[in-house]
């Protein structure tokens, strides 16, 4: 897993699974544009990297319309990419009699629209490097199995796992591979917060849904790594899962 | 955070069971995990189970196991006394035995069916079976990967107890899975058409090169496409990872336009 001379663009990378990718990328020897709405998250992840490669720059996803744009600049300033890293998401947990389409639309478009609206200006000539293309997207066993008073967030990860497999064949011709990583519960910002308002009985039941354990946001990186490599250059179209055997029961 | 250690350390104590190893992606897993591993290797050809050895780095820290595996009493037998002789322990285990035979049903009589069983499914249970058991493996075991198909997801022609047997492999692993953690993680890999000595000459008939050419939008894969997967599966790197069939097939089985 050699990634120097790669250049790769990691979204959500101010905390978490993104800020765990962005620093396992720049051990690995890649140069890593983070991007983030938090400006504070995102300069604490650019202490953490590994050289002066690389690139920090707030920027919200929910801006659907200026992705475009906004990705030709980091090619402009920080060189041509390789791939890119979609690990930007919100949660969306809320039963169906309280969800709103406000809600929906919110979380389906910060998941799942802005990985498309990424994935199109990448592929562009002036964007894209033209070799050894990876995108990998950060979805969810949620987007394959079902989970209560989660549908919104499951429909944003299931589609993204379809957006997965339609782009990879599309993008095949670019030399670019498209493929997903499927985590389920990882200790990240956005768990704790979930923690926070659980029972001790309903923690101990999630934990428990683990046969190896809650997964550490490492674990995530490790596989996306192992995916933007020459490693998986065979690999396209897949979703990798790792989730501590969640699906296997 | 992680560190890379992992990756390239050396298993000094403990061994990598690869059946399989005589031919095909046996041989090349072999010769691609025998720079950080040390091997058992298992075939059915004694000869050609040499050549693999010869063919790996370090021939001399390898041992050979030359034993066919569709009959399982013999099978565990034998491998219970190998790792008793040889006072070693399995840590990893890659199971690639596999017969092929394209056949269609009206065709395939019963002894073959039950031999195709046994050498692809039932042997890797036979063989799961002796590693956990404490007095001859004393819980030394830690990954397995399974060499499944993706023929145990999507039907072919001629595939039916080919594909039934890799199917079955893939449900063992995920029951193993669940029933072994924490302390053993296993999974399948499910490989598309790959290019070995064993497949060259048959993936160079016009016919067929153009058929794979339209079906596989990455083209047909290379040995080190399957090593850097096994390699990946058995390494820390995966720690969270069992109980999963990872498609290695190059957009394969996601071309329904194929």
């Amino acid at each position: 897993m050699n990634l120097e001379g790669r250049r790769y663009l990691v979204t959500g990378a101010a905390s978490g699974i993104g800020r765990a990718c962005a620093v396992l990328l720049s051990r690995l020897g890649g140069s890593v544009a983070c991007m983030d709405k938090d400006a504070g998250g995102l300069a604490e992840t650019a202490a953490l990297l590994e050289g002066d490669r690389h690139h920090a720059g707030a920027f919200n996803l929910r801006e659907i319309a200026e992705i475009s744009a906004h990705l030709q600049t980091i090619a402009n300033s920080f060189g041509k990419l390789h791939g890119f890293v979609h690990a930007a998401g919100i949660p969306g947990t809320m039963p169906l009699k309280v969800l709103t389409p406000e809600a929906w639309r919110e979380t389906f478009l910060v998941n799942t629209e802005s990985a498309l609206a990424l994935t199109k200006a990448f592929q562009n000539r002036n964007v894209y490097a033209g070799e050894s293309g990876s995108v990998v997207f950060i979805t969810s066993v949620m987007g394959i199995v079902g989970d209560k008073s989660n549908v919104a967030y499951a429909m944003s990860k299931g589609a993204l796992i379809s957006v997965t497999r339609s782009l990879a064949l599309e993008l095949a011709s670019k030399k670019i591979r498209v493929n997903s990583v499927a985590p389920a519960f990882v200790r990240t910002p956005m768990y704790a917060k979930a923690e926070q308002v659980w029972t001790a009985e309903q923690k101990a039941m999630v934990e428990s849904l683990h046969p190896l354990g809650i997964g550490e946001p490492e674990d995530i990186a490790n596989a996306v790594a192992f995916l933007l490599a020459d490693t998986a250059r065979w690999i396209t179209g897949s979703t990798l899962v790792v989730d501590g055997g969640y699906t296997a029961r | 955070m992680m560190e890379t250690r992992s990756e390239g350390s050396t298993v000094d104590d403990h061994y990598t069971l690869i059946t399989g190893a005589s031919s095909g992606i046996g041989r090349e897993i072999a010769k691609g995990l025998s720079g950080q591993r040390r091997l058992i290797l298992n075939g059915r050809d004694e000869q050609r189970l040499d050549e693999t050895r010869q063919a790996c780095s370090s021939p001399e820290r390898h041992l050979v196991w030359p034993q066919a595996l569709d009959r399982v009493a013999d099978t565990q037998r034998s491998f219970t006394e190998l790792l008793a002789r040889h006072q070693v322990r399995v840590s990893n285990y890659v199971h690639c035995a596999g017969t092929l035979k394209i056949l269609p049903l009206r065709s395939i009589e019963i002894d073959h069916a039950l031999e195709v069983l046994n050498t692809n499914f039932t042997s890797a249970f036979a063989l799961m079976n002796v590693l956990v058991k404490k007095k001859v493996n004393d819980q030394k075991l830690k990954s397995v990967v399974f060499i499944s198909s993706i023929a145990s997801q999507f039907g072919a022609k001629g595939f039916s107890i080919y594909a039934a047997s890799k199917g079955a492999l893939d449900a063992l692993m995920k029951s193993l899975a669940v029933e072994l953690a924490p302390d053993v993680r296993v999974n399948s890999v499910l490989p598309g058409a790959i290019k070995t000595e064993m497949t060259k000459s048959i993936f160079a008939k016009p016919e067929v090169e153009e058929r794979f050419r339209r079906d596989y939008p990455l083209g047909v894969g290379e040995p080190e496409d399957i090593v850097h997967i096994v390699e990946f599966l058995l390494s820390e790197r995966a720690r969270w990872i069992t109980g999963q069939q990872l498609i290695l097939d190059g957009g394969r089985t996601v071309n329904i336009t194929a």
